[in-house]
């Protein structure tokens, strides 16, 4: 019985192909023989002939073409010796009994060799279609497959359950540089010739390793993962033997479906990286127009007002109107400045909270005292009630995010309205309210609003989108929520809630000397 | 009056020294400029300046270490400037023994402020037992403290809290400094306590409790007493 090592043999012989399946030819047509031993030295001797074609028929439905061939011949031998007249010798007397014997001759072994082919054909079959199945499996789940984890995992258990052997993948790093410990399952480890065999293969795009022409002394077989327009990487395989025939065919048919289906991965991630770069290249413009802007016009300002001192002589009012003009320019850098190293340490992911216990009504003094002059034309409303506990917050993190809201509130609000800011606990999160009577945001703003560098249309110069996008990331860095809404009323509220312990001193009271 | 106040500028900015100088010099003061912390050592040593000015960010020497050299024999106050606002770097300084701190950029009067109150504290008499900030009285040595002339109900933490402070009135104490010194070793995480009490002491000794003027909250960093 020839192996095949990726059909699962499912035929009946299964239980008795251990025997050697030539010894079995003999024992049947003994033990026939045996069995019909009454019929010999009677007229019925030719009745044994059709039992002998019967068992060599038989045993033809189950076994290769040698036993087959042997059962056979040995039949014939076995009829003529035993059965046709003189007994016990291979000597005919009757012409027709020699005619009878090298029919039977004939018969045996066409029946014999004829239903082997058929069912060799049948085999065959079975096999193109089970391969066929397995194909159409593969692509199917490598096309369900997404992200090079997924699609390595099906090819992988595919391989196994296909190929009977343990693979693994080396892949590019998109440079089309072959990195033997980037991308390769993290189990793995290569040694350096395996590794440069990988690359031999990688770059050649011919398989080498063992079995082949090339590096046959590396205990794995290395293919070539080739697209149509990029190699993918190789892949490893442990084999027994190098694929041949129709295996070989179904190999290579399976190694094009992995490689295109990593082929179609890598391009993917191309097309992202792609994506992202004329993404970072429109942010890069849109901060560098901005960013030159929003530094000229203070810059400009302070510029223009110390020269005009320095050359010209003013009347003292005049002066120190020029004065203020070059301070409030300065303070308006320095925000900025204060904005864009904020958003430069949240992009970097710098941010380390350190959070400790902080009484909100300390937070909220200093910001009135650090926001006084933006707030002179408002009325800062604050609600803090009588038993707010401490919380445990970054204080220099959510200093800043107050700021910027109050700060922004005050550059919107008409005149003379109030700004409302509230806290309050519940349930384990600080609630933290910022309202005001401004123009609120339009509708369709309302999803930009934390962005970086937005700003709504027609909102007046003096900032670059930073300051919400700022609020958001230290938020966050709180593990806490920033939301927005208009009010019913006019004007723009926003929630931030904070996740914070409850503090073990809740009273403040607590000491009794 | 700050005619014999000599101030040591040290600092690498040409531009924040000249700036330094014009407006210490406008209110009085008598100005030592170093451009590096080797410079300023030796003219630390040689002039004996009522108050020094320190950059955190020297060519040579690193601010940290300069504070330390400085403190092994230098007792005035030292203000440190420092264009880096994380609180760390702030903590370390006021623990190598800065009295104040101020992050560039800085509003001027705010840096006189500053100067004005830790050289007022450097020269008050600490073994006095009367100190006297305004309304606010505290006699250290009956253990009392009167607003108003009204006598306070304080309790003894609370007590020693406003006396830690008033002492170093003008000098930034961190957290973790006034936990050591009125709790103890023991209390060095607990600043829930200290918020607590502060602001129970801020109900007792301010005006408006809202708005302190005594106990000043540096932020993130600790507490000042003010004037």
């Amino acid at each position: 019985m020839e192996k095949k090592a990726f059909i699962q043999n499912n035929y009946s012989l299964r239980l008795i192909s251990g025997i050697n399946p030539y010894f079995l030819s003999i024992f049947v047509i003994g033990l026939t023989t045996l069995l019909s031993s009454p019929l010999s030295n009677t007229e019925s001797y030719h009745v044994v002939s059709f039992i002998l074609l019967f068992i060599v028929s038989i045993l033809a439905t189950f076994m290769g073409i040698g036993p087959v061939l042997l059962a056979a011949t040995l039949s014939a031998l076995v009829w003529n010796f035993f059965f046709i007249p003189p007994n016990l010798t291979f000597h005919i007397d009757k012409t027709e009994d020699i005619l009878m014997f090298g029919m039977f001759f004939i018969i045996a072994l066409v029946n014999g060799v004829l239903t082997t082919k058929v069912r060799r054909q049948e085999q065959l079959a079975i096999e193109r279609e089970e391969r066929t199945n397995a194909l159409f499996q593969l692509t199917k789940e490598l096309s369900r497959a997404s992200g090079l984890e997924e699609v390595l995992a099906v090819a992988i258990e595919g391989i196994k359950n296909h190929f009977r052997t343990e693979s693994f993948f080396i892949l590019q790093d998109g440079n089309n540089i072959l990195h033997s410990t980037g991308r390769l399952q993290k189990e793995k480890k290569l040694t350096d010739t395996q590794s440069s065999v990988a690359e031999w293969v990688f770059t050649h795009s011919q398989k080498a390793g063992k079995f082949t022409a090339t590096f046959p002394e590396v205990e794995y077989t290395f293919y070539p993962l080739s697209g149509t327009r990029l190699n993918a990487g190789v892949v490893a395989m442990k084999l027994e033997q190098l694929f041949s025939g129709d295996q070989k065919a179904f190999w290579d048919t399976f190694l094009t479906q992995i490689s295109t289906a990593l082929e179609r991965e890598f391009l993917g991630e191309l097309a992202q990286k792609t994506r992202f770069l004329v993404e970072s290249d429109r942010l890069y413009k849109t901060l560098f127009n901005s960013i030159s802007h929003e530094l000229r016009i203070p810059v400009a300002t302070i510029m223009g007002a110390a020269d005009s001192l320095l050359t010209s002589t003013h009347p003292a009012n005049v002066q120190s109107a020029l004065f203020n003009e070059i301070f409030t320019a300065s303070l308006r850098l320095n925000r900025l400045i204060g904005n864009l190293l904020n958003m430069s340490r949240l992009e970097s992911g710098q941010i380390s909270i350190r959070l400790d216990w902080y009484d909100m009504n300390d937070l909220v003094n200093k910001l009135a005292e650090d926001l006084k002059d933006e707030l002179k034309p408002f009325s800062l409303v604050v609600s803090i009630p009588e038993d707010m506990p401490l919380v445990k917050i970054d204080y220099g993190l959510l200093e800043q995010v107050l700021y910027n809201l109050v700060f922004n509130a005050t550059q919107y609000a008409p005149v003379a309205s109030p700004i409302e800011l509230s806290t309050h606990h519940e349930n384990g999160v600080v609630v933290i309210r910022v309202k005001d009577q401004g123009p609120g945001f339009p509708q369709q703003a309302m999803g930009n609003v934390f962005k970086k560098f937005f700003r709504v249309d027609g909102s007046k110069t003096g900032g670059l989108g930073l300051g919400l996008s700022i609020v958001k990331g230290f938020v966050e860095a709180h593990k806490g929520t920033v939301t927005v809404e208009n009010r019913k009323d006019g004007g723009s509220e926003f929630t931030i809630r904070i996740p914070t312990e409850n503090p073990a001193i809740y009273n403040l009271q607590l000491e009794n000397e | 009056m700050n005619g014999n106040e000599t101030i040591l500028v040290i600092d690498d900015e040409l531009q924040i020294r000249r700036l330094l100088e014009i407006t210490l010099s406008a209110n009085g003061y008598k100005i030592l400029q170093a451009p590096n912390g080797k410079d300023g050592l030796v003219d630390a040593a040689t002039h004996h300046p009522s108050l020094i000015i320190l950059d955190l960010g020297l060519p040579d020497i690193d601010g940290q270490e300069m504070l330390k050299k400085l403190r092994e024999w230098f007792f005035k106050p030292i203000i440190v400037l420092s264009v880096r606002s994380l609180e760390e770097d702030i903590i370390k300084a006021l623990d190598n023994g800065a009295n104040d701190y101020l992050t560039k950029p800085f509003r001027s009067g705010e840096l006189l402020a500053r100067i004005r109150a830790a050289i007022r504290g450097s020269e008050e008499k600490k073994d006095s037992p009367v100190l006297e900030f305004g309304s606010l009285s505290i006699d250290m040595a009956n253990h009392m403290a009167r607003k108003n002339k009204e006598i306070l109900k304080l309790t003894t933490t609370e007590f020693s809290l406003l006396c830690l402070l008033a002492k170093n009135q003008g000098r930034v104490l961190t957290h973790q400094y006034i936990l050591k010194e009125v709790w103890g070793y023991g209390y060095l995480e607990q600043t829930q306590y200290l918020r607590v009490f502060v602001a129970q002491l801020r109900k007792k000794i301010e005006d408006n409790p809202s708005k302190p003027t005594l106990l000043i909250t540096e932020s993130g960093i600790g507490y000042r007493f003010g004037d």
